[in-house]
């Protein structure tokens, strides 16, 4: 290497000294060509090699100022994508911090498995063993209804409905996922809650049974959507060689297809569940919250209390400071640790899934032969998963009746009955099971619109709130839900795009970016309610802000942050690495080619990611709980410093604590649901304009 | 062939992907103002050569390269050097058409663009002139301001070619340019090759003997990330001096 050294730099001041005067040899010949140099070329200053030492010196500078102009790009990008990271470390450390007292003082195992939960008591008690149960159970209720919807309809979308009903369906299933929690809530309170009560013959409807039912609902979509990825990416081939046999196309689904995805439709069930956990304020609204375990434990009729209700209800009221205080952050610090094993096994299976079905080379397939041994784990985990839930379906007597009978009734069939057949009976059940999820969209949607429309009026729409909220207006809630949202999409949209670009553009693997992409998956995982713990202890009592429009638009900022990163990465994703390779081979600089070439075609689904975005931070309650909204304000904020009101907090507190609001309960609803309805339309317009119209 | 007369050399260029060997020893010099052929069977290093000479494999990860590749007497792999003027004189037309998603006059204006041209009417003659030397002009003359996607997949290729020629690089390198395109399009490449070297030196991978024999200047085969020979084309393909390039052009492997 030494001798290699030696050698080039005796080389260079020579041939650096040398002329060459490649040009105008070369342009000998043509008149065309010569025509071409001197009216284009001869004008774009650097092209001509200058003989004079001025000339390569004014080259040489030139090369120097592009080199740090990409630098600091570069740089800029790496302080975005590190920003994910320590905003992950600081609510980590915030919730550790803030929840160790309570620990130190009555000890983790006490906290986990002490069974009464009374944090006002005398002496306090703070066991949150009750609090863990109600949330497992709850979620369990709602995987044994969300499981066999979600596969069931994710199997017609992908292979049975027709394009125009696939069209339409789709985008029915995405509204029920934008659909705001906190109406969600509402509808399962003044409805859902009602309809228990009276058909079960209990006092109160507020049981395990109503937070079940609705987080089913609630959690539907994601098993729909990531399902319905999964059942499509299985090859054709497979598909084809199945029904070349001579299977029908049932058999080929159930037989061929279904295993195929197994391992997607598994993490599908996983970030469904993710989801219920996570979930705030539609539970808080229906379960009763009653920290107490079901007696016996298969009641259904019991209410029950979650720790994210725990969060949500105590939050506001607490002390600062005192061991109550502690305790709840001790809830966050064990919610956290839920989702976030949740949500790791669910990112591990997809990993998996995603290498499944794009390698082929014999390398990566030794590399997977593997990484298989190391995915046991995740199978085993899988399983134990399926086995909880199997077990959730068991308690649910009713859910395991109706099984018990259509086994039988299968294998019964089985025997019997042609292939045909079962198919047509196979295909019906798809049929109905679609028809009751999109039945039970149907009527939420008609509740909501029957009751809130009589309550529209130019008055409602931009008048303030009187006597509590049963008249005047909501147009403060209006407005500051709007001031909230664009304040954190004008925080969250530089970062994110910054933080997505530097992760796809300017790394390859490595340390630190499996870090930050960890990070921000951690940061996507994160329930809501987490975020506004954090935004409470850090920006509100911490910085000082107070409870202000400022720090809400901070905690949902941050709430989008993942989204953002992760849509804008999928959009840069999907530029063949081929165009970048055509424009740095044309001599663009790296960051020229990103801004010309990876950029325009990517705007968008950066577009459409920014706006789902808009809609989720629109409706959230649970992030802003405790940081930056009032009840009734007359006025607008005149500053960032003040708080503001916001629709669904409105919402939420006119439903639970204003007795005789109900049109203006149901106006409310009907106004959120349209406003995040209609930045939903959009984005689904702006997808299906736009990504068409590139087939690379 | 002397070395006087060459634009670039590689002095004994070695390349690993990882463990894996993809270029053993190759020393090579590219005459000027000629068309030199890279034959031999897949996976013997070609394309990984041809892209060393405009540092695109400084993008794959985990690439390591020994050896010195001199373009005017001086290593491109040197630290100094500046990669992109070095890609801007030594251009590449890839294996697929790769057009960027906009119009057909905003591909080829790219390039003069990122280098600092902004003047309209100097664009248009440099994207008219380059549109004719890629023979592709009388048919994308009236309509410019389509999209380059809707083109087929030939003039699409042609277009890549016009786009290279637009920032006037003293180098093309062409990585199979034509196998992904029917024969129609394939002569119409081939003709256009013929007429380029007036002006620049092409170096060309290619699977096809036939289409080396037709287009080269000089031929060199590579077995194995070897650099087996390296002479006239006639020579090669008449004479070889090796027992495997003989083999090999005789289709006895490949």
């Amino acid at each position: 290497m030494n001798g290699g050294d030696d050698l080039r730099n005796a080389d260079a001041p020579l041939s650096s000294g040398i002329p060459i005067p490649l040009h105008e040899g070369r342009q000998i010949g043509s008149g065309q060509a010569a025509a071409h140099t001197r009216s284009g070329i001869a004008q774009m200053s650097e092209e001509l090699p200058s003989p004079d030492k001025s000339g390569s010196l004014w080259k040489t500078l030139r090369k120097r100022t592009r080199q740090i102009r990409e630098e600091a790009i570069r740089t800029l990008w790496f302080c975005t994508a590190i920003f994910a990271v320590v905003a992950i470390f600081f609510i980590l450390f915030f919730l550790v911090k803030n929840g160790y007292p309570i620990f130190e003082q009555i000890g983790v195992w006490n906290f986990l498995t002490g069974d009464v939960w009374n944090p006002t008591g005398a002496p306090p008690a703070y066991g949150i063993y009750p609090l863990i149960v109600g949330t497992l159970f709850v979620t369990l209720g709602a995987m044994a209804i969300a499981i066999p919807l979600g596969i069931a309809v994710a199997v017609f979308i992908a292979e049975l409905a027709p394009s125009w009903m696939k069209g339409a369906i789709k985008p029915a299933i995405e509204l029920l996922a934008g659909i705001p929690s906190v109406v969600y809530g509402f509808f399962g309170l003044i409805v859902l809650t009602n309809w228990i009560r009276i058909s079960f013959d209990v006092a109160s409807g507020e049981t395990w049974l109503a937070g079940s039912l609705l987080l089913g609902i609630m959690a539907l979509p994601t098993i729909v959507s990531v399902s319905e990825d999964a059942i499509s990416a299985v090859p054709r081939a497979y598909r084809e060689g199945s029904l070349a046999l001579g299977a029908t196309h049932w058999q080929t689904i159930a037989g061929v297809v279904l295993p195929g995805a197994l391992s997607g439709i598994t993490a599908a069930i996983i970030l469904g569940m993710g989801r219920a956990i996570g979930e705030t304020m539609a539970v808080i609204m229906v379960v009763g919250n009653a920290g107490v375990v079901p007696e016996p434990l298969w009641n259904i009729l019991s209410p029950i209390r979650t720790l994210t209700g725990t969060l949500g209800i105590e939050m506001g009221e607490v002390a600062v400071g005192s061991s109550h205080y502690h305790a709840l952050f001790g809830v966050a610090v064990v919610l956290l640790a839920i989702t976030l094993a949740v949500n790791l096994l669910a990112r591990g299976i997809l990993v998996r899934v995603s290498e499944q079905h794009t390698a082929t080379t014999g390398a990566t397939r030794r590399a997977r032969k593997g990484r298989g041994e190391t995915a046991r784990p995740y199978a085993r985990a899988v399983l134990g998963i399926g086995t909880l839930g199997l077990l959730a379906a068991a308690t649910d007597v009713l859910v395991a009746a109706v099984a018990a009978v259509t086994l039988f009734g299968a294998v019964r069939v089985r025997r019997r009955v042609s292939p045909k057949t079962r198919q047509k009976i196979a295909f019906g059940l798809l049929y109905a099971v679609t028809g009751i999820v999109l039945f039970v969209l149907g009527i939420i949607l008609f509740d909501i619109i029957y009751n809130g429309a009589p309550a529209l009026s130019w008055e409602f729409l931009t008048a303030p709130p009187s006597d509590l909220g049963r008249a005047g207006g909501i147009g403060p809630a209006i407005l500051g839900t709007l001031y909230l949202v664009g304040g954190a999409i004008l925080f969250a949209l530089p970062i994110g795009i910054g933080a997505a670009i530097y992760l796809r553009e300017y790394t390859r693997g490595g340390r630190i970016t499996g870090i930050i992409r960890a990070g921000v998956d951690l940061l996507g995982g994160t329930p809501s309610i987490v975020f506004g713990l954090f935004g409470f202890a850090f920006l509100v009592l911490y910085l000082n802000l107070g409870v202000s429009l400022l720090a809400g638009q901070i905690t949902l900022g941050l709430m989008v942050l993942p989204t953002i990163i992760r849509t804008t990465e999928e959009a840069l994703k999907s530029v063949p690495g081929s165009v970048r390779e055509g424009s740095l081979a044309l001599g663009a600089t790296h960051w020229q080619t990103i801004w010309r070439v990876v950029l325009p075609p990517a705007v968008p689904g950066i577009l459409t990611g920014t706006i789902l975005s808009v809609g989720r931070a629109a409706g959230e309650t649970a992030p802003i709980l405790f940081t930056a909204v009032v009840f009734s304000r007359r006025f607008l904020p005149e500053s960032v410093m003040e708080p503001v009101m916001a629709l669904p907090y409105h919402l939420f507190i006119l439903a639970t604590n204003v007795p005789g609001a109900r049109e203006n309960q149901y106006g409310t609803a009907l106004v959120l649901l349209a406003l995040v309805a209609a930045i939903y339309l959009i984005a689904i317009f702006v997808r299906t304009r736009y990504q068409r119209s590139i087939r690379w | 062939m002397q070395k006087d007369n060459c634009i670039i050399t590689a002095e004994r260029l070695n390349l690993y992907y990882g463990d894996k060997q993809a270029l053993r020893d190759v020393s090579v010099s590219f005459p000027r103002n000629q068309v030199t052929a890279l034959i031999g069977p897949s996976g013997c290093g070609k394309s990984t050569l041809l892209r060393c000479f405009n540092r695109l494999n400084d993008l794959v990860e985990g690439v390591r390269i020994e050896g010195r590749i001199l373009f005017e007497g001086r290593d491109i792999r040197d630290p100094d050097c500046d990669v992109v003027d070095l890609r801007k004189r030594i251009g590449m037309v890839f294996q697929k058409p790769n057009p960027f998603p906009s119009s057909i006059y905003d591909n080829v204006a790219y390039g003069p663009r990122v280098h600092g041209a902004r003047n309209k009417k100097v664009l248009d003659v440099i994207v008219r002139e380059s549109l004719k030397k890629a023979a592709l002009w009388d048919e994308v003359a009236d309509r410019l301001s389509d999209s380059a996607m809707g083109l087929s997949g030939g003039q699409q290729q042609r277009l890549c070619i016009a786009r290279t020629l637009a920032v006037e690089p003293e180098i093309i390198l062409m990585d199979e340019p034509c196998s992904a395109l029917d024969p129609i399009a394939t002569s119409k490449i081939e003709n256009l090759i013929n007429d380029l070297k007036v002006h620049y030196t092409v170096v060309i991978v290619t699977h096809n003997m036939q289409q080396a024999a037709r287009v080269s200047d000089f031929t060199g085969f590579m077995y194995l990330g070897r650099l087996v020979e390296f002479g006239p084309t006639a020579r090669i393909f008449e004479n070889p001096q090796e027992e495997l390039t003989n083999n090999y052009v005789t289709g006895r492997f490949g």
